[in-house]
């Protein structure tokens, strides 16, 4: 079979070559046998035999259809149409007599008539023969083809069918047009670019402060477009010198410590941020010289970085770069908490991008707060230097220390904490410092290391950063909570905050009842006196033997130490009543509630308390005297009966004015005893269970306290009522003073009479003289009951006139328990039906 | 060959010739089915288009004899 085939091919290629030869028009007629034919037969079978595997793969519609794709770019779409056609018709030929290997066929028609293409177009064949060697006889000279296509026409339309050429052409007249345009090449402007952005002028861009901005120069000429682009690249580069140089000036700023540690962590974060644009810059520049890696090897390419390329690498860094030049001009002037809040302000953007770097800026930034938030609530310790925390301290006395040592500062506060945090934040440090001065007390350390924690930071430094606000507001509540717990228990127990309230009212406001009465007894003949005759000793003397009189006796001693006695000053015209007090002193840390204003108003309410009491008492001293004894009822029988009506009818007043001020004053010190005293104190001791700090404590003792002076009418609205309170008070006093006397005159002629009894007994024999006495006795007796019920119908008058005033006063008060009293005065409504009478 | 495969082939030849003649190869039917044939016998048609090139020049330069493999 194989010779078969061999003796086919050398035959078919002896048929070949004859008929190729006999085609060609140089060579003449050549018979069979002639040594050139078979020079030639020769050679034809070289060829064969040097290649015996074709390089292309064996697919005739594909070369089918390049040929056709050729064809028609070539414009000869008909051609390329009926080519299409004949392929189809030719390749549905199957069967006996058709064509096999019908790509080869293809192929072959396809390299002939590239071939003769080339021929066509006047090549030198003997640069055609080195292409033979190649691998891809095909593509080689299909290349070779079109790159010298691309030499030869400069300008002459060689095919003048080709659509190519005239694309080619016109990309060149517009790169001539672009040179000529352009002094200054893209990649010197590029590098230009690229130095203007760290702030140093480049060759033809530079800094033009008429129009604040890096430019490129007047002078040189670059098209529009391109000088627009530059201006805009460049922006950049005018931002980065904002930034810079405020970061130089605030370095330089720095040793006036003006510039405090917010702003110097402020200036950190930013270098920070600018050595990252620094890299990119460097990245950049290294990428500024290579060329563009491409697919294809022949295409040429520019260098990497051009205008548009670095525009787009721009993006990034100009939206931070703007956002550092935003700050940096609303920080110029703020410092410290301000700082950090108006940069907060600026964080609360929705891009990602904008938030992330926000947040990585003002963790540095808020680092120093958030230290001196840290350090001020474990420790107490406040270390400002430059004045940016939200707290400051002021030097005061001890006693002042929690109310006015620590204030807080609202204009450095951050945005970020609310200020009910800022307040516990200030009440943690103040309870820390107050636990160490004024209360000399070690054991806040270990409830401040306990609340760390808790909260699962520890006491070290640099524990909490920014955007862990809840994880701060966590450890400050924890510290709050265990410090101030433990402040309340010193107080409490070693202090005796409770034990020493109950103490003051039951000496200041008069709870104490026995060591009252004792009190009131003993002292009382002595202040009727005037004042100046009153030493201070001798009723300090007086006060202790009450105490040691009454239950007082028992109470802690270091609470009766603090009980003293208190002469006011005081000038000529006054009694003892008038400036004597008690006080109680208060020693740290106590005073800070007890302070001097709080004591001075213990003391009015003490006085007026001491003025009922007062009062009270001198109404049970006339009834100790106005009590039905023999003198007084069964030994006037000797007497006129007029005289008897007269002291009857005097006595009667007597009694009938003394009960009605008995009923007022029982009931208004039931009142002050018990709706006002005793419901305050049951008030204020829950109030003291359920505080939790000492804030909470001072607050309830102020309410504790205006409650009293409000209820008592000693409050600023009351002042009308209080006054004609103290009027019906004197009347009170006058009338005792009247009802002894009364007493006593009844007393006397009493004696006289039992005297004149005897007298006219031993005088029975005398006669008249004794009727006569008798008859003066009378006669004085007479006068002096008159005299006596007229002072007492007009205190009678008087009274009922003040006690009308005070109680019509009374409803118009505010406080809803005067109303109770109101009713309970007036019960039988007397006085009412008085009032409408009258 | 009978009847019907002489029809396929001189179909066939005809429609190659008109292929060719779009290609603008300048063979004539006779080189062309002599080609066909050598095609079909499995020859390199590279080899056959190198060949049909080198004939069809003006001069056959005397350095044919030795040819680059």
């Amino acid at each position: 079979m194989e010779d078969d085939d061999q003796q086919k091919t050398s035959d078919l290629l002896q048929e070949l070559v004859l008929r190729l030869v006999s085609q060609n028009p140089q060579t003449p007629n050549l018979d069979l046998n002639s040594p050139a034919f078979l020079k030639t037969l020769r050679y034809a079978f070289r060829i064969l035999s040097s290649r015996l595997t074709p390089s292309v793969a064996p697919d005739a519609t594909a070369i089918a259809e390049s040929l056709k794709r050729r064809l028609a770019t070539q414009g000869k779409s008909s051609d390329a149409l009926a080519f299409a056609d004949l392929y189809t018709k030719f390749a549905s030929k199957t069967g006996p007599g058709s064509v096999n290997n019908k790509w080869a066929l293809v192929y072959l028609l396809k390299i002939v008539s590239d071939d003769r293409k080339s021929a066509i177009n006047g090549l030198d064949s003997s640069i055609l023969l080195p292409n033979l060697g190649l691998g891809d006889a095909g593509n080689g000279i299909l290349r070779g083809g079109e790159a010298k296509k691309k030499d030869w026409s400069n300008g002459v339309l060689l095919v003048s069918k080709d659509p190519e050429n005239l694309r080619d052409i016109a990309f060149r007249e517009y790169a001539t047009l672009v040179k000529e345009e352009n002094e200054v090449t893209e990649e010197v402007l590029v590098r230009d670019v690229l130095y203007a952005c760290q702030g140093i002028d480049g060759k033809y861009v530079k800094f033009n402060s008429e129009i604040d901005g890096y430019a490129v120069q007047d002078s040189v000429k670059v098209p529009r477009a391109t000088r627009i682009m530059v201006r805009m690249l460049s922006e950049l580069g005018w931002l980065f010198r904002k930034v810079k140089s405020f970061i130089t000036e605030s370095m330089d700023r720095f040793p006036a410590e003006e510039v405090g540690t917010v702003g110097q962590a402020f200036c950190a974060a930013l270098q920070d941020e600018l050595s990252d644009y620094y890299k990119l810059l460097a990245v950049l520049e290294a990428q500024a010289m290579n060329p563009i890696p491409l697919v294809s090897e022949s295409a040429s390419s520019s260098n990497y970085l051009s205008l548009r390329r670095l525009s787009v690498w721009f993006a990034e860094p100009m939206v931070k770069m703007r956002l550092m030049a935003v700050l940096v001009d609303k920080c110029k002037v703020l410092r410290g908490g301000a700082m950090a809040g108006a940069i907060h302000l600026h964080a609360q953007h929705g891009d990602p991008l904008v938030h992330e770097f926000m947040m990585s800026l003002l963790r540095c930034v808020c680092s120093p707060l958030f230290e001196m938030v840290r350090s001020w609530v474990l420790e107490g310790e406040l270390e400002d230097t430059f004045g940016e925390f939200f707290i400051v301290g002021q030097p005061v006395k001890v006693d002042l220390l929690w109310r006015e040592g620590y204030k807080l500062h609202p204009g450095m506060l951050p945005s970020f904490i609310s200020p009910s945090l800022a307040q516990r934040i200030l009440r943690t440090g103040k309870s820390i410092n107050f636990l160490r001065v004024c209360c000399d007390d070690h054991g806040w350390a270990d409830a401040a290391s306990e609340a760390a924690a808790a909260s699962g930071t520890t006491t070290r430094r640099g524990g909490l950063g920014y955007g862990e606000t809840d994880a701060l507001e966590h450890l400050v509540t924890e510290a709050a909570k265990r410090i101030d717990k433990h402040l309340l228990d010193v107080l409490y127990k070693r202090y005796k905050f409770k034990e020493h309230c109950l103490a003051i009212k039951r000496y200041l406001l008069l709870g104490q009842g026995d060591f009252v009465q004792y009190l009131m007894d003993i002292v009382g003949p002595k202040l009727s006196e005037p004042a100046n005759n009153i030493s201070s000793f001798e009723l300090a003397g007086f006060l202790e033997a009450a105490i040691r009189a009454s239950n007082a006796q028992y109470d802690d001693r270091d609470m009766l130490d603090r009980l003293r006695v208190k002469m006011m000053p005081h000038g000529t015209g006054d009694r003892g009543w008038d400036v004597f007090s008690l006080e109680y002193e208060a020693r740290v840390p106590l005073d800070t509630v007890f302070t001097e204003s709080v004591l001075s108003r213990y003391l009015r309410v003490f006085n007026f308390l001491w003025k009922l009491k007062r009062v009270e008492h001198a109404l049970i001293g006339i009834w100790k005297t106005m009590k039905p004894n023999c003198i007084t009822s069964n030994s006037f029988v000797k007497l006129q009966t007029s005289v008897k009506l007269q002291l009857l009818s005097a006595l009667r007043r007597c009694q009938v004015l003394w009960n009605e001020m008995n009923h007022f004053v029982t009931n208004f010190q039931y009142y002050i005893m018990f709706e006002v005293l005793e419901v305050s104190w049951s008030n204020f001791s829950r109030e003291m269970e359920a505080a939790k700090d000492l804030d909470d404590l001072l607050a309830a003792h102020e309410k504790y306290l205006n409650a009293i002076v409000a209820k008592s009418l000693l409050g600023e609205q009351s002042q009308t009522i209080s006054k004609s309170l103290f009027v019906l008070f004197e009347l009170i006093l006058r009338f005792r003073s009247h009802a002894d006397r009364l007493y006593e005159g009844i007393h006397e002629l009493q004696i006289r009479t039992k005297e004149s009894g005897r007298e006219r007994n031993k005088m029975q024999e005398s006669g008249s003289w004794i009727s006569e006495g008798r008859k003066g006795l009378t006669q004085r007796a007479g006068e002096f009951l008159q005299s006596m019920s007229q002072d007492m119908d007009s205190i009678a008058k008087e009274y009922t006139t003040s006690l009308d005033a005070f109680l019509s006063l009374l409803p118009l008060q505010q406080c809803v328990d005067l109303k109770f009293l109101f009713f309970r005065l007036d019960f039988t409504e007397f006085y009412s039906r008085l009032h409408s009478k009258g | 060959m009978d009847e019907e495969a002489s029809r396929t082939a001189r179909e066939s030849l005809e429609l190659v010739f008109r292929m060719s003649n779009i290609l603008d190869t300048g063979l004539d039917r006779h080189t062309l089915s002599v080609l066909i044939a050598l095609c079909d016998l499995g020859v390199n048609p590279e080899a056959l288009a190198t060949v049909v090139k080198e004939l069809r020049r003006e001069s056959i330069p005397e350095s044919a004899t030795t040819i680059p493999s």
